[in-house]
């Protein structure tokens, strides 16, 4: 099942920035399909939603970019400042408090 | 697999023609849909049908087009970028105007410097006082007496109120007095040297519990406590007792008291209304202690000042106070004037005695009685200052304002295409705010400096130590607060104005360009004329009556005149002085009289009620005279006319009994048409609890009138005078005819160390001391007309600019009228028309605003200057030949360039 587009809306700086925390230097097609691999294809970012935040994240700071020439493409490889690092650790601890907190608002037991 | 050359050039090709063209963004796409392509193709697609499928990801066209304006939106937001960017084109911008961004900068630096500067001063003035903790309840007692022809408003009460309040009244929780008795000579026990000490005062040892005065050595609540004891201050301390604890030390004052230093304490601040050096304990029995005992109500010598104890309503309390009088004052006065006296038909017959308070806080600017310790402030300029301030600075921002919207023809392109290219009306307004913030912060900076030099020149104009607070941190917010807003309030009106062009009329060159849609412009120009004309009119009235008051025939001749201070120092060899010095070839005549024709410097004063010989002295018939003692000298000395009879003479010994009458005695005794002869009469003793007694009388004989003479300011009116032959050894005044007066300052010193060793040596002229009654005046008349000045100069600084921008608009008209014909003087004209207009408009606005004002300033004085049409037209005049002479320079200069310049270049 995938999950709604609505919801993941207020999470996609996290995850972008959290699966640049575990993986270093990642580029945008590369983040899709790591994002892919770890819901088991229950989340799917949409590129309309993607590079947007990239370059967001990217214009605050946290992210800073490399290109790497591959004969006629360029790949910009994205990778966490230090700056991108505490906020990522940030970031995580955030939603981990908000489940908690959903999850006691709708009444649901968490395994 | 990995895509061939050809497959990549295809996607690149086919994304750019979908609009993907964003520099990065571009990059990353095509990396992107190259990555699934290949793991479609992997996964046994062919080509096309991967890239379809990529497409169709993206949202086809418009999802990739959205997605790419996403992103720039995102890149933008950076507030950091977009900063950059309107701070890089505005300084461009700067650079590119250097003339004008010049004249900007400029003309708003030195206008905010001048504000700077008379915020300073006026933070000061404000400022006074406020060291003293209980500053909120602290009251000064004053007193307002109209009584025989004469009215004062004084600050002085008498001995017994401070005392008397105190037990009457539980709202006071405590009280103190000072008695002045002018400058002391001061010299350290085993010292010989004398200096003379200006302020030196007599007070109650509740002096350090009501004012907020710190003290370094000694005990505050005991040091004025025991009899002949004194407090210094620091800077007091160490001149006397330089490099030694002065505590326990002792002060001879006046050669004669000794006097034990029980404390010290800081400095006075400068924002005080006083700055006593040495403060004598009035316990004891030194004459002024035992004056200070007296219960006597109706002699007025002291300055008395109230604590409140908190939350106690001051406007009540003084509203107790006629009570007060009712019940200590009145009963001595009606001892004194016989039987039937009452307060209430004293006041019915046109009198007044009335007790009224003056906040500490409110001393230094709203006070201005007989016996302030020393000259105040004064509210009225305190806002003409602020007045003034606001005007140059209103000028200055109208020179920023007409300028921009001039320049407007110049940037209308620049703003059509830049909305052509899609840039809103608010990205404009935040680039002209931009440029017009820059402006202003940099003219900050430099008015910083411009101040900070001009700084020196305005404390020895106003006898202030102003500095920048370069220390404090609120000064430079504040600062930068102001230049914000003056930013932003020059700036608003320009920036909507430009902004709001239609970006079709200017490309196509059809938009009111430069000094076509100049209405507000003018109206503004006109503003600043009329200001300036105003100030040059304040002005010129100022230093008009001041002129008019230092050569006002006075009654006496005050040039050439040298006063020798302190003579009493000279005791008893002050009549071998005299003698001395007359034998000097350029001294005239000489007079022992501690009473001057000024006031102030140790001048004497001194008044006593009288009454025509015959009449009952009752409150109708009293007529309170200045009673000055003098020799035979004195009118001759000063240059004063005798009108009728004869002044005092050695030839008639007799006339210890005698007293010279001016003018306006003779009328308020009524002596009629011949009063030489007639008699005046006063009280001569006293009954035992202090108050005259009616038995006791001693009667003077008229033998000359003196023409009237000015003895105090201006200001007010000659009231009643009488001189009497006595001892008076305040000082020697000697009329000399020399041009060198050096000589016989020299000569006369001489004569002092051999008759007086140890003693300084004080002279003044007297003239210096009657401009010095008018110093605060002179003051303001110089501080005014630099600013007036000042004014003037943006003002013209702006209509220079504008000129010139004028001229540059106009050069090829003026290239083809002077092509066809036009003479070099008919283009001047041309030019020069438009502005000469507004100029006069401006006057017609200022002046009846400016008589309304000087009539108003003159009021305050009795004796006032004229100040006819001429001075107006003077100010009109010159206003215009300035401004014409600005506007004058670049017309010419445009009139006689060769037209051929002019027309050849596109």
């Amino acid at each position: 099942m995938t999950h709604s587009a609505e919801l993941l809306k207020g999470t996609l700086q996290t995850i972008v920035l959290k699966v640049l925390k575990d993986h270093g230097k990642t580029y945008g097609y590369e983040i899709t399909q790591r994002v892919k691999e770890l819901s088991e294809g229950s989340i799917l970012l949409t590129e309309g939603a993607l590079y947007p935040t990239l370059h967001k994240l990217e214009a605050e700071g946290l992210l800073k970019t490399e290109k790497v020439m591959m004969g006629k493409r360029v790949r910009r490889y994205y990778l966490l400042t230090s700056d991108g690092k505490a906020e990522a650790r940030e970031r995580v601890t955030e939603f981990v408090e908000f489940i908690k907190t959903m999850s006691s608002v709708l009444q649901v037991q968490m395994n | 697999m990995a895509l061939t050359n050809v497959h990549i050039d295809f996607i690149i090709k086919d994304l750019h023609s979908r609009g993907v063209v964003l520099e990065d963004f571009q990059d990353e796409v095509i990396d992107h849909v190259c990555s699934v392509v290949e793991k479609e193709m992997d996964l046994g697609k062919n080509f096309i049908d991967a890239y379809q499928g990529v497409l169709k990801l993206f949202g086809h066209t418009a999802g990739l087009r959205q997605t790419q304006q996403q992103t720039l939106l995102q890149q933008n937001q950076n507030s950091k970028i977009m900063l950059k960017n309107y701070l890089t084109i505005g300084l461009r911008n700067l650079r590119k105007q250097g003339f004008y961004s010049i004249i900007n900068i400029v003309g708003l630096a030195v206008g905010v410097a001048a504000c700077l500067v008379i915020g300073l001063f006026i933070l000061d003035e404000l400022s006074f006082d406020k060291y003293n903790v209980k500053a909120g309840h602290i009251y000064r007692i004053n007193n307002e007496i109209k009584f025989g022809g004469n009215h004062m408003k004084m600050t002085y009460s008498s001995a017994p109120f401070a005392h008397t309040l105190k037990q009457d009244y539980p709202e006071i929780e405590s009280t103190v007095r000072f008695r002045s008795n002018g400058s002391y000579l001061v010299k350290p026990a085993e010292g010989t040297e004398n200096i003379k000490e200006q302020n030196v005062i007599w007070t109650d040892s509740t002096f350090f519990k009501i004012f907020s005065v710190n003290v370094l050595e000694g005990n505050p609540a005991t040091a004025l406590k025991e009899p002949a004891s004194v407090a210094i201050s620091k800077s007091t301390a160490e001149k006397y007792f330089p490099g030694k604890s002065a505590l326990g030390q002792s002060l001879i004052l006046d050669n004669k008291y000794n006097a034990k230093v029980t404390a010290v304490y800081e400095n006075i601040p400068t924002a005080s209304h006083f700055h006593f050096d040495i403060l004598i304990s009035m316990v004891g029995d030194w004459p002024t202690a035992k004056e200070a005992q007296s219960t006597v109500y109706l002699s007025n010598n002291f300055q008395t000042y109230l604590l409140l104890k908190e939350g106690t309503n001051a406007k009540a309390f003084e509203s107790k106070l006629p009570g007060f009088l009712e019940k200590y004052v009145g009963p001595q006065i009606a001892q004194a004037l016989g039987g039937d006296f009452t307060m209430e038909k004293f006041r019915a017959s046109g009198n007044k005695y009335e007790m009224t308070l003056t906040p500490l806080l409110d001393i230094h600017l709203h006070s201005d009685l007989k016996g302030e310790f020393e000259p105040n402030g004064n509210i009225t300029y305190v806002y003409l200052f602020g007045l003034v301030g606001a005007f140059i600075l209103a000028i200055a921002c109208i020179n920023f304002m007409n300028l921009s919207t001039a320049r407007s023809s110049n940037r209308a392109k620049e703003v059509g295409v830049r909305k052509v290219m899609g840039s809103l009306r608010s990205h404009l307004v935040r680039q002209f705010l931009t440029e017009s913030t820059l402006i202003t912060i940099f003219a900050f900076t430099v008015a910083v400096g411009i101040a900070y030099l001009m700084l020196p020149f305005f404390n020895d104009l106003s006898l202030k130590k102003l500095s920048i607070p370069f220390l404090e941190p609120s000064f430079y917010v504040t600062m930068l607060i102001a230049a914000l807003a003056v930013g932003v309030l020059a700036g608003v009106y320009p920036s909507f104005f430009l902004s709001a062009f239609r970006p079709a009329n200017v490309l196509k060159g059809n938009v009111s360009l430069g000094m076509k849609s100049g209405l507000i412009r003018s109206a503004l120009v006109v503003f600043q004329f009329v200001i300036s004309i105003f100030l040059i009119i304040g002005a010129i009235t100022v230093n008009r009556q001041l002129n008019f008051i230092q050569n006002k025939k006075l009654g006496f001749h005050k040039d050439q005149v040298i006063i020798i201070q302190d003579a009493y120092a000279l005791r008893p060899k002050i009549q071998s002085f005299k003698e001395e010095a007359l034998k000097i070839s350029a001294i005239e005549s000489g007079s022992i009289s501690g009473f001057l024709p000024v006031e102030g410097s140790g001048s004497w004063r001194s008044d006593n009620t009288y009454w025509k010989e015959g009449n009952q002295p009752t409150a109708e018939n009293l007529v309170s005279l200045q009673q000055w003692t003098v020799d035979n000298d004195y009118v001759k000395t000063f240059g004063m006319n005798i009108k009728t009879g004869r002044g005092f003479s050695n030839e008639f010994p007799s006339d210890s009994t005698a007293v010279v009458l001016n003018e306006a005695a003779v009328l308020q005794f009524e002596l009629g048409n011949d009063p030489i002869g007639k008699k005046i009469t006063t009280f001569d003793g006293n009954i035992p609890d202090g108050s005259p007694d009616p038995k006791k009388l001693k009667a003077w004989t008229v033998i000359g009138v003196v023409e009237n003479f000015h003895f105090s300011s201006l200001k007010e009116n000659i009231t009643g005078l009488g001189l009497f032959l006595n001892k008076s050894d305040g000082c020697v005044s000697f009329r000399f005819n020399a041009k060198n007066a050096q000589e016989i300052i020299v000569s006369l010193e001489k004569i002092w160390k051999e008759l007086a060793p140890g003693q300084p040596f004080q002279y003044s002229f007297l003239d210096e001391d009657f401009g010095r009654m008018y110093a605060s005046e002179q003051r303001l008349g110089k501080i005014f007309a630099s600013f007036a000045g000042l004014a003037i100069v943006i003002a013209c600084l702006g209509l220079f600019a504008l000129t010139a921008f004028t001229a540059e608009q106009r050069t090829k008209e003026i290239g083809i009228r002077k092509v066809m014909g036009a003479s070099v003087s008919s283009i001047v004209v041309l030019l020069s028309k438009e502005f000469g207009k507004l100029i006069i408009i401006a006057f017609v606005v200022a002046a009846p605003v400016a008589w309304f004002a000087v009539d108003w300033w003159l009021k305050g004085y009795t004796y006032k200057t004229e100040i006819g049409v001429s001075v107006y037209l003077l100010a009109g005049v010159s206003a215009f030949a300035i401004a014409w002479l600005t506007m004058g320079y670049q017309s010419v200069k445009a009139a006689i360039s060769n037209p051929v310049n002019s027309l050849r270049s596109e």
